[in-house]
């Protein structure tokens, strides 16, 4: 029992982990909390299934790399909402002061949930899974001892490591990461040596937005169901884990979503079920109390 | 400003006057239900069958020689809303209340409705107390109660599925834990109940309860709630390799259960009045519905026959006043699209036969 709930908890907090990233880096670049990131999140998720439902039309959803598409489809398409949300709702705020961009962020927020109320309908969507995969891919997996993994909580934990793994290389191994580490830094320092700093910051946006929107997809296919309300209790979840985490921190973001994801799954199999939503919360009032700046946060991130 | 004051003041008085002169050109029906939200297919489907019904009875002429008005009003799902949607219906004059769908949404409903004296009629709420904590003599009920529903639940599983071992786990809501506990409550003697759970309406992943239970091999796990969770429950229990049958109740039979759960709802059983589709009572409304509406939802019929029985009820105390209507209610006996109904002095039908259905090949229907 221990095993099976460490893997549920590791499979939800995977997806935690990578809606936290899109706030942890926003916040570290503009100290600013993208409340918007929860619907783009959601929107992923809305995306994915119309890929799927593309990928139907043209008879394509047996291939193996099936999967794949769709995840890329959604990332790809949601890069360009995170693109424009940023050029549109943030950009002409960046001088204002700090609360404007927030309560911009707000409001883009409720604008994209009724946006796909209206568009998608307000009822649940269903990704049909049975589509994208053979058979019975839902009901298999491995089973060791007393322990069932199942594939599709394989897929989610290997693609987000391997999403997270890219994100970590890139931020620290290529020329783009660097000025985006520099521009979190001291943002007029890396104007001044060059670095194209209103380039990064929506790079920064398109990169979460890309993330969130796999998370989004990832959790479609997990649980087959879909809503345009998803958003808001994903995107809290996971700010409280990019803020335990330590916001700012990028593996702080991801130790805070597998945090999260295990308490939950933890909690709720050995305590009581009935709190399930209240662990995450008391983590976060825990790690404040005891670390204010987040398990792997700086000094200078307090929140 | 003055000037604008004054004016304002003016039309005021003139739209007063004009309120005043206005008589009941129409009967007004209330229809009350989820009809934006998750569940807004139930809602529709409840206005869908009194439409059907008063535009029959209006193709008659109307009752008490007025045209019948059909008046949605939305709750939400949100038991606050449906106090306010309640409030709106009583003061817009409603003659009766077709409503609401859920427990938790109808018996706070119903104070409203029975303090102004207005006749409800639920096509869906199965919770006991609607009828039986106090009687009031407004407040009917088309559909049987759960502890009718569990105590059948029960029995099958104990005499025919024959089982000894079950888990029951309930969403915590007024229908589903009241639900869930008529169901352990008449197990009886012989079964066991290995756990019994919570989960959140409205939350996605029930790994975590499923693990908890998986080692203690129940034969079969009972849910109380709603479809979303049930499908999204049986999924998971078949991910989790918990080996067990699947039953619910009548708020799981949906094709949205099916929709989310896909081959895993395969084998799944539901306690749910008798098909309908078979019923000869009830040829002419399912022919007539499916040609304006699609596809026959699980209370469209319900509400059909609801509002049938409030029409006649008007129609024969010759009045739109409560107590009457529902003193002739109480009175008569009805030849529903179901067959024959009366109620009982709590406003219960006399005769509600629950039935087992099953998932078989990606469809509902009667076990046998």
């Amino acid at each position: 029992m221990f095993l099976q709930q460490l893997i549920n908890g590791l499979t939800v907090g995977a997806i935690y982990a990578l809606i936290a990233l899109g706030y942890t880096m926003v916040y570290g670049i503009l100290e600013f909390i993208n409340f918007a990131h929860g619907e783009v999140y959601m929107l992923g998720a809305y995306l994915g299934i119309i890929a799927l439902g593309l990928l139907t039309q043209w008879g394509v959803t047996g291939w193996t790399l099936a999967p794949l598409l769709v995840i890329v489809f959604a990332m790809v398409w949601a890069a360009a909402w995170g693109g424009t949300i940023e050029t549109v709702a943030y950009r002409p705020l960046r001088a204002a002061p700090r609360l404007s961009p927030l309560i911009s962020a707000l409001g883009v927020s409720i604008f994209l949930q009724n946006f796909v109320m209206l568009t998608q309908g307000a009822r649940d969507q269903v990704f049909r899974r049975e589509l994208l995969f053979s058979s019975d891919f839902n009901a298999c997996g491995l089973s060791l001892a007393s322990c069932t993994v199942s594939y599709t909580q394989l897929l989610i934990i290997g693609t987000a490591l391997a999403l997270m793994t890219g994100l970590t290389l890139f931020i620290n191994r290529t020329k783009l990461g660097r000025a985006m580490r520099a521009t979190a830094q001291d943002q007029r320092m890396a104007r001044l040596c060059g670095v194209n700093v209103d380039g990064i910051i929506r790079l920064t946006f398109v990169i979460g937005s890309a993330l969130g929107a796999a998370a989004g997809v990832l959790v479609a296919l997990y649980y087959g169901v879909v809503n345009f309300h998803i958003g808001y209790v994903a995107g809290l979840k996971a700010f409280i884990a990019a803020v335990a985490g330590g916001i700012g921190s990028i593996p702080g973001a991801m130790l805070g979503g597998l945090l999260l994801g295990l308490a939950e799954s933890f909690g709720a199999g050995y305590l009581s079920s009935q709190y399930k939503d209240v662990y995450a919360f008391v983590i976060l009032i825990v790690v404040l109390l005891v670390r204010p700046q987040g398990i792997l946060g700086n000094k200078r991130d307090k929140v | 400003m003055l000037r604008t004051m004054i004016s304002l003041a003016a039309i005021a008085c003139s739209l007063l006057a004009a309120g005043c002169n206005l008589g009941p050109k129409t009967v007004k029906i209330g229809v009350a239900g989820p009809m934006t939200g998750p569940n807004a297919k139930q809602g529709n489907d409840f206005l869908n069958g009194v439409q059907l019904a008063a535009d029959e009875w209006n193709a008659k002429g109307g009752v008490l020689g007025r045209k019948i008005e059909v008046i949605p009003v939305d709750d939400r799902s949100d038991p606050k809303e449906a106090v306010m949607a309640a409030n709106k219906l009583v003061n817009l004059g409603a003659a009766g209340v077709i409503g609401h769908y859920e427990s938790s949404c109808t018996i706070p409903a119903s104070m409203i409705y029975a303090e102004a004296g207005v006749v409800q009629i639920t096509p869906s709420s199965t919770n006991p107390a609607l009828t039986l904590d106090q009687r009031r003599s407004t407040v009917f009920r088309a559909c049987g109660r759960d502890d009718q529903q569990g105590s059948m639940a029960a029995t099958f599983v104990r005499d025919r599925l024959k089982l000894r071992k079950v888990a029951v786990i309930d969403d915590k809501t007024t229908y589903g834990q009241g639900l869930a506990r008529e169901f352990e409550r008449n197990l009886g003697q012989g079964i066991a109940v290995v756990a019994y759970e919570n989960i959140q309406r409205g939350d996605k992943d029930f790994s975590a309860i499923l693990t908890k239970i998986k080692p203690l091999a129940p034969e079969a796990v009972y849910f109380g709630g709603y479809y979303t969770e049930a499908g999204l429950l049986a999924t998971q229990m078949r991910r989790q390799g918990v080996r067990a049958a699947f039953i619910s109740g009548d708020a799981t039979i949906d094709q949205e259960f099916l929709n989310i759960a896909g081959r895993d709802a395969e084998g799944a059983y539901l306690s749910y009045g008798p098909d309908v589709r078979k019923l000869e009572s009830a040829k002419g409304f399912v022919a007539a519905y499916t040609a304006k509406f699609g596809p026959l939802g699980p209370y469209s019929l319900y509400a059909y026959d609801a509002a049938n029985v409030l029409l006649r009820g008007i129609e024969a105390a010759q009045t739109a006043e409560g107590a009457k209507v529902a003193a002739a209610i109480h009175g008569l006996s009805f030849n529903g699209a179901r067959g024959e109904l009366s109620f009982d002095e709590n406003g219960d039908l006399r005769n509600i036969p629950y039935v087992m259905w099953v998932v078989r090949n990606g469809a509902f229907e009667v076990a046998n």
